[in-house]
């Protein structure tokens, strides 16, 4: 027994070590998921009262600058702090962002933003507490792409009244509540455009059944490119296709493969799953190529084209479509850096120049009720014959 | 010694063991679930459906297995989600490197999972620090240590050799639409091995008696130390195995991998009768912890009255209910078998059915 408590004292300060550790990992996705969504009406209440003072507030912060008329090349200048807050640090557009942003930080002179973010995207209410501490420690810019519906209203608010500049990408706040501007990837209804011209091109002018397999039903952004492809089809050029069902995989890589194999079952007619989710798109590609059903159903969407490349070949996945999240990145630096160095003004019709990207407008954004947009664009298409890698 | 002890007790309870009443319990708990849910969901009693569930549930069914080996020791396992990760991680970044086949896949998953599990088994068996205290620590250490590893990159499906995305269709033989998966066969084959080597040798028994007591298993001289670090190494390494499943089920592995699964893998346990305050339980009842709730799961996701936001309270309702409904059956029928034991015991004289009860743990150590 003694020498069992001695070497117990030994091991306990690696123990203590390893539960500090502990604190920087991440927590599982699926419990948190309803904890996020049984916050979420919480959340709501206090967002329309602060939502009407954010549109003065940003308008008052800037007025040095120069707005409209040319564009405004963002140049290096001072060093600034800035957080970049991913959906979650685990899926790999995150991190190609974020390589992006660094690109941008290095060319303006400027320290890296420090990458920090739920390790796991079906965390959605992780990202509160980040905000929380980027404003607390008052950063020059924050930069977001939102995984938390209007949940992170409180925070970003918070960040707007302490002089933060938040800059969407990716992901934008619904209801732009403390937000400065979003850096859209594309434009979301051409988001809904491209995935229904995909679709169509895979089931052909005779159409068919097909099903969405989205990330959280909390991720601002798939629900906006599910709602403009719904838009889509609702025109008589793209009648003969059949939205069966949406279902969500959580951007895990296990209940997506689960989510794509109830689609099968649950609609022995289905053709085609169309996934906006670079980790779903991937997971009912595998799910179809396992259990053999690949010459059925074709899986399409959004993804990565290293990812897919097993699939574009095996057929399973005949095309997607992405952006360059490296670009994404790089874009987002450029505007928070622009908007903390005071360069630019985050308003209607300010345009400016972003290093090798080139020229961007600030505009109302048309896919929102409130907020501003610079949409960076334009989609690519990956197939047979352009597999992208 | 067992074999004797077990011949000693009386014929009437041999059948009727508590752990019988309570896998069979479980076994009619999943077949009243599944005419429930052939009521609700159109073309749900099929073939099909039963590959569905023998496929994915592998995964779950050995990391129950994992978690029931420690906590009949009176442990827990809480890392066994971030093993899963680090070995599929491990194990993909391995062949897509090299290119080898599944028997040398499935050994790096299991070393891996080994190493890693006899991390927690130090600490344990020899640190004295309580198995939650260091798996909860070892979760998120193993899980930091990949996300730094892979740097946010994924293992790609595309690296990977092919027969790794088709392991899990490999089907060995066809019963009317019923199709016997490798991947399913090897999962019970586990299951079985370890039933009965709990069950029969020595050290399966001495762990369900270090679980029941420890205090006094240590005191009966037996090596309480080595038995729970091998039994955290064997957790890990059925982790392991359970990784490589992983990894053959998903194809592309980010560092996110399995999280979660831990939780999954107790609720197995305990809903497959596994007391968590150690000492009782079989792989068996395991086993049908893991396919009650994967079938729940997959049923679930087909039923569009349950709206996404609901499913989790649902499932988590139903697995409480499946519990309680489990425990007062059991308690109906442990009062009748006490009875008869008492009774039992008026006859034959305490020693030899108390021996009887405490089974081969205690009895092994003369041999010892």
């Amino acid at each position: 027994m003694t020498a069992n408590k001695r070497r117990s004292r030994v091991l306990g300060p690696l123990v203590v070590v390893a539960l500090i550790l502990a604190a920087c990992g991440g927590d599982s996705g699926d419990t948190t998921t309803t904890a996020g969504e049984a916050t979420t009406t919480a959340a709501e209440a206090t967002t329309t009262v602060v939502a009407e003072t954010t549109t003065s507030a940003a308008a008052e912060t800037t007025t040095s600058a120069a707005a409209g008329g040319e564009a405004v090349e963002i140049t290096a200048g001072d060093s600034i702090t800035a957080t970049f807050l991913p959906k979650c640090t685990n899926i790999a557009v995150f991190p190609q962002a974020n390589s992006g942003a660094e690109e941008a930080a290095a060319e303006l002179g400027s320290d890296p933003a420090e990458f920090v973010g739920p390790a796991d995207c079906g965390d959605t209410t992780g990202q509160i507490e980040f905000m929380t501490n980027a404003v607390t420690q008052g950063v020059d810019a924050i930069m977001l792409s939102n995984n938390s519906g209007d949940q992170l209203d409180a925070p970003a608010q918070a960040a707007a009244d302490a002089g933060i500049p938040v800059v969407t990408w990716d992901s934008p706040i619904p209801s732009a509540t403390g937000e400065s501007v979003f850096v859209a990837q594309v434009d979301f209804d051409e988001t809904g455009q491209v995935m229904a011209e995909m679709a169509r091109t895979i089931l052909g002018d005779d159409g068919g059944e097909f099903a969405i397999l989205s990330a959280t039903p909390d991720a601002a952004n798939q629900n906006a490119w599910i709602a403009a492809m719904e838009e889509v089809l609702a025109t008589p050029e793209f009648e003969n296709l059949v939205l069966v069902e949406t279902v969500y995989g959580n951007d895990v890589a296990e209940d997506s493969v689960t989510a794509a194999l109830g689609l099968v079952d649950s609609h022995p007619d289905l053709e085609l799953i169309m996934a906006p989710t670079t980790v779903g798109i991937v997971a009912a590609a595998q799910a179809m190529t396992q259990e053999g059903l690949c010459e059925t159903i074709k899986v399409s969407g959004l993804g990565l084209p290293e990812e897919m490349a097993p699939y574009v070949e095996s057929g399973c996945a005949p095309e997607f479509a992405l952006w360059s999240f490296v670009d994404l990145g790089y874009l987002a630096y450029y505007v928070a850096y622009g908007i903390a160095t005071e360069q630019i003004v985050a308003e209607e019709g300010a345009t400016f120049v972003a290093g090798r990207m080139g020229e961007y407008e600030i505009t109302a954004d048309p896919t929102r009720d409130a907020g501003l947009r610079v949409l960076m664009g334009p989609f690519s298409k990956y197939n047979a014959e352009n597999p992208g890698t | 010694m067992t074999e004797s002890a077990a011949e000693a007790a009386p014929k009437s309870t041999r059948f009727l063991r508590p752990e019988r009443v309570k896998e069979a319990t479980l076994l009619a708990i999943i077949a009243v679930s599944v005419l429930v849910f052939a009521f609700l969901i159109e073309g749900y009693l099929s073939g099909r459906f039963f590959n569905r569930v023998t496929t994915s549930v592998v995964v779950v069914t050995l990391l129950a297995a994992a978690q029931a080996l420690v906590i009949f020791s009176r442990n827990i396992d809480l890392s066994v989600g971030s093993i899963v990760g680090v070995a599929a991680y491990l194990t993909g970044d391995f062949l897509a490197a090299t290119g080898q086949g599944p028997i040398t896949a499935v050994l790096v998953a299991i070393v891996v999972g080994a190493v890693l599990g006899s991390v927690n088994g130090l600490l344990v068996a020899y640190g004295g620090v309580p198995a939650i205290i260091v798996t909860l620590g070892t979760l998120a250490l193993f899980r930091t240590l990949l996300s730094i590893y892979s740097e946010g990159a994924n293992v790609l499906a595309g690296d990977l050799p092919s027969w790794v995305l088709e392991f899990n269709n490999v089907t060995l033989f066809t019963i009317a639409g019923f199709q016997v998966r490798l991947v399913f066969l090897i999962a019970v084959f586990v299951v079985v091995g370890l039933q009965f080597a709990l069950a029969r040798l020595r050290w399966g028994r001495r762990i369900y008696a270090i679980g029941s007591n420890p205090s006094a298993a240590a005191q009966a001289g037996l090596p309480t130390a080595s038995l729970v670090f091998w039994s955290f190494v064997g957790s890990g390494a059925l982790a392991g195995l359970a990784g490589f499943m992983f990894l053959a089920r998903a194809g592309t592995i980010s560092a996110t991998a399995g999280a979660g699964l831990e939780l999954e893998s107790v609720a197995a346990a305990v809903v497959g009768g596994v007391s968590i305050l150690g000492g009782s339980g079989t792989m068996v009842g395991a086993f049908l912890g893991a396919v009650f709730i994967d079938t729940l799961k997959l049923s679930l996701v087909r039923v569009p009255e349950v709206s996404e936001f609901w499913r989790d309270a649902f499932l988590g309702i139903l697995i409480l209910a499946a519990v309680i409904l489990d425990t007062v059956l059991r308690n109906r029928f442990n009062r009748r078998w006490s009875a008869e034991a008492r009774k039992a015991m008026e006859s034959t004289g305490p020693s030899a059915v108390g021996m009887a009860r405490m089974a081969g743990g205690g009895g092994g150590t003369a041999d010892a």
